[in-house]
């Protein structure tokens, strides 16, 4: 402890050099703190592990296949269920196919929804008025503030799957998981397509306990199993993993990505603890001379290093950690759209970050403070810089 | 102006051995990450851009963002195939196939599942996609349960090899022959006979229908005459326009490749600026004798700029080169990501254009130069006098 002053006094010797260090220490740490934003995003646990007993059921072949209404109805007769809602993916336009304006448009039944998410809670407008306007739409608070949408205005959506022009009228607004859905009322369609016998991509099933969760997935799966439309019923946190499957390699790419840049930093770093040990070659052997130790040089170095890393990595998380509002703000408009609204601060990123720093700091000292601390003291003396 | 010989600068970068080469291998890391990305987003947009002709339209229900949300009617075909402007084939028929897309979740080789496109196709598809070609075993027989598979889409998935059968749900399906199409489109797929396959899936229609016109006159008539019907509620889209549109499943890759290659950049900008003002520092004397020689500010600065630029050129090359070694031995093979207009799998290869080497080094060209503009600004300002004196 009692040469911590000398380490700092040394580091911050060539206040340049330290300052365009710690800058080019920063931004690397920067980069791999979102990269662990988007990796542990696509980890995330929908339901915080809280376990909400949620139940997804699709077609056996695919999510691109249907499932007829009648399946709804046999399985809110389950033992267990508490309650059971389609869940019919829209598809459509809202204005154009731009990236800018796709998000998530299903049917569902409003008399359930809300107890199936029962822990999405309205902030505006209120469920009776979704529940009772058959035009209504129930959207997420990110879809209002990035379009600017009031309670009471018209959403018009047109129809690919489902043909035609739809006009909703906002009469809530919900804060949840997913803010960036917009649910409108399934009977809707229904009436439209009468000749499409109520038919859903998905049922959504809450039910009482865990245990009853793990005895309806069988119970599902084997009352279907022989009518014309199979099922997969699976829990939340499966059926998400399902679509973070679909991204294939994405999540190989973005690990192997950030440790690649952790190289960069260990170079960068490495380098700077090179320049400062080469530099101080005559000083490190008079200090030797006037009985300092080989630990001790050791020692010395290796710490000016972690304070270097620790320095770069700590700025680099704290504005990571200012930044972050900000960028979830920014992406949600670039082409990342899909993943920045599961984006918040998650303490397993910074955890990561500062055993990254403490790494780095340690390997890039390590060469040339065993260098420094090895060199005999006459030749470091004789050295003429 | 007297400028100061390159050789000076070069022989400087090799004076500092370890330094110039830690700098060097650090920019041609950042390249080497900047490229590798950008390569997986340029492979999966070439997948569209390749594909689809100019002569081909792709008849799809109004509004439709692909052919998995659309749906024509039986009865609607035969209005389709009459309409003027279509090309008609050796023995007289049309030249248009039905399709029906459908979607299927199939087990990848060594674990883990994915969707995958099945299209059922009219007899004349193989005649409208000239890429087509069979690889491997025969085309399927219609009305018999077979498919044939894509070579790559073979390659990712379990039980996809000529002689396998492949499973979804209650069907059972023979492979019976493997094509390739030339890196486009139905690369990702498995081809199967329409009227089978809408009897398994129980579909009384169609997803599309995919038409090729007589020349650009025939083109616009035949467009013309869709829109012009409105009992039909379709619409038809030139197939080329129709892939293009669907390059944005590239952008978010390609996004996150420029976004870290222009954060990681400054910080190997500021890499370079370190080992630049360590290199200035050292030879403070020498600049000093330069200047006291006669050298202006100018060339001294121009000097120490194209020594950084040097050094960066260096690290650029280095990374273009880690670049193509890693496509080439490590990510040589297929891959696959979602494709979330159409919620399945497209399979493409690593592409590293010689644009985006040359992106590569211009890249690195930009940080040469600011990471030397700065020190070099302060060499270009040392005192004579002062400097001259100085000891070590």
């Amino acid at each position: 402890m009692k040469y911590l002053p000398l380490v700092a006094k040394n580091l911050f010797r060539k206040k340049t050099r330290s300052g365009l260090t710690v800058g080019s220490i920063l931004l690397p740490f920067f980069v791999i703190c979102i990269l662990g934003t988007l990796l542990a995003t696509l980890d995330a646990d929908p339901s915080g592990g809280a376990g909400m007993y949620r139940i997804a059921v699709r077609h056996k072949v695919s999510i691109a296949n249907f499932l007829p209404a009648t399946h709804v109805e046999k399985i809110r007769q389950m033992p267990g269920v508490k309650g059971a809602t389609p869940f019919n993916w829209f598809g459509g336009q809202y204005v154009d196919f731009s990236s800018f304006n796709i998000f998530q448009r299903f049917g569902v039944d409003p008399e359930v929804l809300l107890d199936v998410f029962d822990e999405a809670k309205i902030v505006e407008g209120s469920a009776e008025e979704w529940k009772r306007d058959r035009s209504a739409a129930l959207v997420g608070r990110l879809l209002t503030r990035k379009y600017g949408w009031r309670l009471g205005q018209r959403v018009t959506l047109k129809g690919d799957i489902w043909p035609g022009t739809y006009e909703f009228t906002i009469r809530a607004i919900y804060e949840g998981q997913d803010e960036s859905i917009l649910f409108f009322h399934q009977k809707l369609l229904d009436e439209r397509f009468p000749a499409r016998g109520g038919r859903t991509t998905n049922i959504w099933i809450k039910a009482d306990s865990a245990a009853a969760v793990e005895r309806l997935i069988p119970a599902i799966n084997a009352q279907f199993e022989n009518s014309p439309w199979p099922v997969r019923a699976e829990t939340e946190k499966e059926f998400q993993n399902s679509f973070i499957g679909l991204l294939g390699n994405v999540k190989l790419l973005v690990k192997s990505l950030a440790v690649i840049i952790a190289l960069v930093i260990l170079l960068i770093a490495g380098n700077t603890m090179a320049m400062a040990a080469r530099e101080r070659v005559t000083e490190i052997a008079v200090l030797r001379a006037i009985g300092y130790t080989k630990r001790t040089i050791l020692g010395l170095m290796l710490a000016e290093s972690l304070l270097l890393a620790l320095t770069g990595g700590a700025a680099g998380v704290l504005v990571y950690v200012a930044l972050l509002p900000k960028l979830k703000a920014v992406l949600l408009y670039s082409p990342l759209a899909g993943f920045a609204a599961g984006i918040r601060l998650f303490p397993e990123v910074l955890a990561t970050a500062f055993v990254t720093t403490l790494a780095v700091g340690l390997l890039a000292g390590l060469v040339p403070a065993i260098r420094s601390a090895r060199r005999p003291i006459v030749d470091g003396l004789r050295q003429v810089a | 102006m007297l400028s100061i010989p390159l050789k000076y600068n070069w022989r400087n970068l090799f004076v500092r051995k370890i330094t110039t080469g830690l700098t060097v291998l650090g920019i041609g890391l950042v390249v080497a990450v900047f490229l590798c990305v950008m390569a997986l987003g340029e492979g999966l947009s070439r997948v569209f851009t390749a594909s689809g002709s100019d002569q081909n339209v792709l008849v799809l229900r109004q509004n439709s963002q692909s052919e998995l949300q659309s749906g024509i009617g039986r009865d609607q075909v035969p209005i389709i195939e009459t309409l003027p402007g279509i090309a008609k084939d050796t023995d007289g028929k049309p030249l248009a196939s039905p399709e029906l897309v459908v979607v299927v979740n199939l087990e990848k080789q060594g674990g883990g599942s994915s969707n995958v496109t099945i299209r059922g196709v009219g007899e004349k598809a193989m005649k409208l996609r000239p890429t087509f070609d069979m690889e491997k075993g025969r085309m399927f027989t219609p009305g018999k349960s077979e498919v044939v598979v894509s070579k790559s889409v073979s390659r990712r998935f379990a039980s996809c090899d000529v002689g396998q059968t492949i499973r979804f749900g209650a069907y059972r399906w023979t492979v019976v022959g493997l094509f390739d199409a030339g890196g486009t489109a139905p690369d990702s797929e498995i081809w199967t006979d329409v009227e089978g396959m809408a009897a398994d899936f129980k579909r009384n229609g169609y997803s599309s229908v995919l038409a090729r016109t007589t020349d650009r006159a025939g083109r616009d008539q035949f467009l013309a005459g869709l829109a012009g019907d409105p009992r039909l509620a379709l619409e038809g889209k030139i197939e080329r326009k129709y892939y293009d549109e669907q390059t944005s499943t590239a952008a978010p890759i390609k996004f996150l490749g420029v976004f870290v290659g222009v954060v990681m950049a400054i910080g190997a900008c500021f890499g370079a600026m370190n080992t630049m003002y360590a290199a200035v520092s050292a030879r403070t004397r020498e600049i000093a004798t330069l200047r006291a020689l006669g050298f202006g500010r100018l060339s001294i600065m121009a000097s120490f700029v194209l020594e950084s630029v040097v050094l960066a050129l260096l690290g650029g090359l280095l990374g273009c080169v880690l670049g193509a070694l890693a496509v080439k031995l490590a990510l040589s093979g297929v891959t696959g990501t979602t494709n979330f207009a159409t919620f399945s799998e497209v399979v493409f290869a690593f592409r590293l254009t010689p644009e985006l080497l040359g992106t590569g080094m211009v890249f690195s060209l930009v940080m040469g130069f600011f990471g030397g503009v700065f020190p070099a600004g302060r060499a270009a300002f040392t005192k004579i006098t002062n400097a001259l004196r100085q000891v070590g």
